[in-house]
């Protein structure tokens, strides 16, 4: 089981830090240790993060503030929260707000934690390929794909987008061209980030 | 349908509050004879315009009112009235029957007015004047000034027998001698009665071996040795013809109340009566016996509110020390908290890293020699039992902290049962909660205590695991006892970690809440008991 995109793991305490990086490694999951939340917000210039595990309490930014600089940089990382001070509001803000995968109490429990990293993994690589496909479409093919997905015809979506049927066909054609897909069921998968 | 039900049970409560119950029917049937007989006892201090200048019955009815409550009043004033009839202080054939009744009915009914009035006052008042010794204080001298007030507004409207009061001076001189009467006869006997009382329903322990041992001896020397000098001093000053001077009588009284609060005060109460009761008893003119009396009655008046007033002071003082220790030991778990939880976090940092090279270390030397991986096995298991230590001593420091409150028993120990069930089943354990009687109520932090509840059953568990931990709650007179038991481990170190932890944050909740944390084995059981004082409804 190995995944193209490295896990970031971030905690002032370096040794923890190289220790969890470790554990990923030896369970087939490539991961990076940081002791600052400047150097893991640094490093996505060079590297697309899949999952960043992170710990709360921090010294200058705590693991919520490093939470929302990094998902203005990069929305489509996932989040593991770890803290040694658990709280209930924590908890439930770490989830709620925070998009967090899952939150751990120190000291860690090893199954949870691969088993978060994995899904967030997976939810990460969902969310980049769904950009992907958006990014080679204009405006008005995504959302022509948008209506498609939804299960509405030619005819149906021409009076939606305010546009001639024969321009709906346009779009499409183009679409299909572009992504080089087969049939509607591939779209529709695309459309959910899976693999086709 | 409720609704009127319930509406009915309020409307028809006061009344029921007033009915007579059977030990009440006793009582007054014992009260009627005593009246009667003091009141007969009273006559050698009489004169023109009042009954009696020592009138001690009055002594009685207000030991009864007050230790039985206001309630009781037209009761007692029925049995008084049946009394006055039986031995023929009215005949109803007498003309002015209706104004020998209302007479009669006069001093019971204003002296429970004034009991009620100085109970209803003193709620919800918090300075030392509210306190039980200065409320007996107060009702004593309220009940005959009321009584004397009375009179006039209680006649004002029958037909007065011609010539009764010839003039103002006559009204103010048979007013006097009534209160003057009623309250040396309530200060000097009320007292005595009520402490019997109390001592016959086991509320006031007798101390007699206390009284005469040393501590008690200097006291007692210091008031004899004040009350003789003064009883001469006003002996001297009557003997050089200046009358009966209340003047020394007023300033021994004052001492020795301030000085060692009311049982001295009613000592030397007696002691001012003894002195001059048999004196005025005998042939002395009615002026001269009023004179005495007067001066007697604002002696003995002094006396009691000094002593009550020491009293008062000392249970305030009493009651702010008691608040002081609450507060500390409320502080005290405030440090422990912070501390354990500070503690908690510093280690739950390492030890991650400790726990997670343990278990890799272990699965990696798995196959080589026996003795390397004895070793790492260990290292292992040792850093996972330190790791479940610190979850559970994460649960055993609540957080949240709330506003002391009267709190049910029974919900301290549903919630607390609530809370620890799963886990009990988890291990593979029972928790039996005994049912508690809904009556039973305690001041309380709630979630605090509910905590430590939840820390000994957490402790019962872990130190018996698969058996049956029991919690129960019974009253012990003016405490609730809740008991926490599991049968005794087979091997005294079969205790797992952080139980000490969890014992101490109960305990030091618990002595905040005032109250104590035993423990009291029996043979094959290991029992905690939790002692809080319990919630009562009255103050006194």
């Amino acid at each position: 089981m190995t995944h193209e995109a490295p896990v970031a793991v971030l905690d002032d305490d370096a040794d923890l830090a190289a220790t969890v990086a470790r554990l990923l490694g030896r369970n087939g999951i490539a991961a990076l240790a940081f002791t600052a939340p400047q150097e893991v917000l640094a490093a996505l210039a060079g590297t697309a993060f899949g999952c960043v595990v992170s710990d709360i309490q921090m010294g200058e930014m705590d693991g919520f503030a490093f939470a929302e600089a990094l998902r203005a940089r990069d929305p489509a990382v996932a989040l593991v929260f770890m803290t040694a001070w658990p709280t209930t509001a924590h908890a439930v803000d770490a989830v709620r707000r925070h998009g967090g995968i899952d939150y751990l109490e120190k000291p860690i429990d090893e199954p949870r934690l691969i088993a978060a990293v994995t899904e967030g993994l997976a939810w990460s690589a969902r969310q980049r390929r769904i950009a992907a496909v958006a990014a080679v479409l204009t405006r008005r093919e995504r959302e022509v794909l948008d209506l498609m997905v939804r299960g509405y015809t030619n005819k149906e979506m021409a009076p939606v987008l305010g546009i001639s049927e024969r321009t709906v066909e346009d779009h499409r054609a183009s679409i299909i061209a572009k992504t080089r897909t087969n049939g509607m069921a591939q779209l529709v998968a695309l459309s959910r980030g899976e693999t086709i | 349908m409720i609704a009127r039900h319930a509406a009915s049970v309020f409307r028809t409560a006061p009344l029921r509050g007033l009915a007579l119950r059977r030990e009440d029917a006793v009582l007054l049937a014992l009260y009627a004879l005593g009246f009667a007989l003091l009141h007969w006892a009273a006559r050698p201090w009489g004169g023109a315009g009042f009954f009696s200048l020592w009138y001690p019955a009055a002594g009685l009815r207000f030991a009864v009112l007050w230790g039985r409550g206001a309630r009781l009043t037209p009761w007692l004033v029925l049995a008084e009235l049946a009394t006055d009839w039986t031995v023929g202080v009215f005949s109803l054939g007498d003309p002015n029957v209706a104004q020998a009744i209302t007479g009669a009915m006069r001093p019971g009914l204003t002296c429970g007015f004034a009991i009620a009035l100085v109970r209803h006052l003193a709620k919800g008042r918090g300075d030392a004047l509210a306190l039980p010794p200065m409320m007996l204080g107060l009702a004593a001298v309220t009940a005959p000034a009321l009584n004397a007030l009375m009179v006039v507004p209680f006649e004002a409207w029958l037909p007065v027998e011609a010539g009764r009061y010839r003039s103002g001076v006559d009204i103010a001189i048979s007013l006097t001698g009534l209160a003057v009467g009623d309250l040396l006869g309530i200060l000097v006997l009320a007292p005595l009665l009520l402490w019997l009382a109390a001592l016959a329903r086991g509320a006031a322990p007798l101390r007699l071996r206390a009284v005469f041992s040393g501590s008690h001896l200097r006291p007692l020397l210091e008031d004899v040795l004040v009350m003789a000098l003064c009883l001469l001093l006003t002996i001297a000053l009557w003997r050089a013809g200046l009358g009966a001077q209340p003047a020394p009588g007023l300033l021994a009284g004052a001492w020795i109340g301030l000085r060692h609060g009311r049982t001295a005060a009613w000592f030397a109460i007696c002691a001012q009566v003894c002195v001059f009761l048999p004196y005025s008893a005998g042939a002395l003119g009615d002026a001269q016996r009023l004179e005495l009396h007067l001066g007697l009655a604002a002696v003995v008046l002094v006396t009691w509110l000094a002593g009550s007033f020491s009293d008062a002071q000392k249970a305030s003082r009493m009651l702010l020390d008691k608040r002081n220790r609450l507060l500390f030991q409320a502080e005290r778990l405030k440090t422990l908290r912070a501390m354990s939880v500070a503690v908690i976090h510093e280690i739950s940092q390492p030890l991650s890293t400790l726990a997670i090279e343990a278990a890799h270390l272990k699965s990696v030397t798995a196959h080589l020699d026996a003795d390397t991986a004895a070793s790492a096995a260990l290292v292992d298991r040792k850093a996972r039992a330190l790791s479940d230590l610190v979850r559970r001593l994460r649960r055993f420091g609540g957080r949240d902290v709330d506003e002391p409150s009267p709190v049910p028993v029974a919900m301290l120990v549903q919630t607390a049962c609530q809370i620890v069930a799963p886990e009990a089943r988890a291990a593979g354990g029972r928790l039996d909660c005994a049912p508690v009687a809904a009556d039973l109520a305690v001041q309380a932090q709630e979630i605090e205590l509910t905590q430590a509840l939840v820390n000994l059953l957490r402790n019962a568990l872990a130190a018996s695991p698969g058996q049956v931990v029991r919690l129960a709650a019974l009253p012990r007179a003016e405490d609730v006892r809740i008991e926490v038991s599991n049968p005794a481990p087979s091997s005294p170190d079969a205790a797992s970690g952080g139980m000490g932890v969890g014992l101490a944050i109960a305990r030091t909740i618990v002595e905040a809440h005032g109250g104590t944390l035993t423990r009291h084995d029996e043979p094959g059981l290991v029992r905690f008991t939790i002692s809080l004082p319990l919630l009562t409804g009255a103050f006194a």
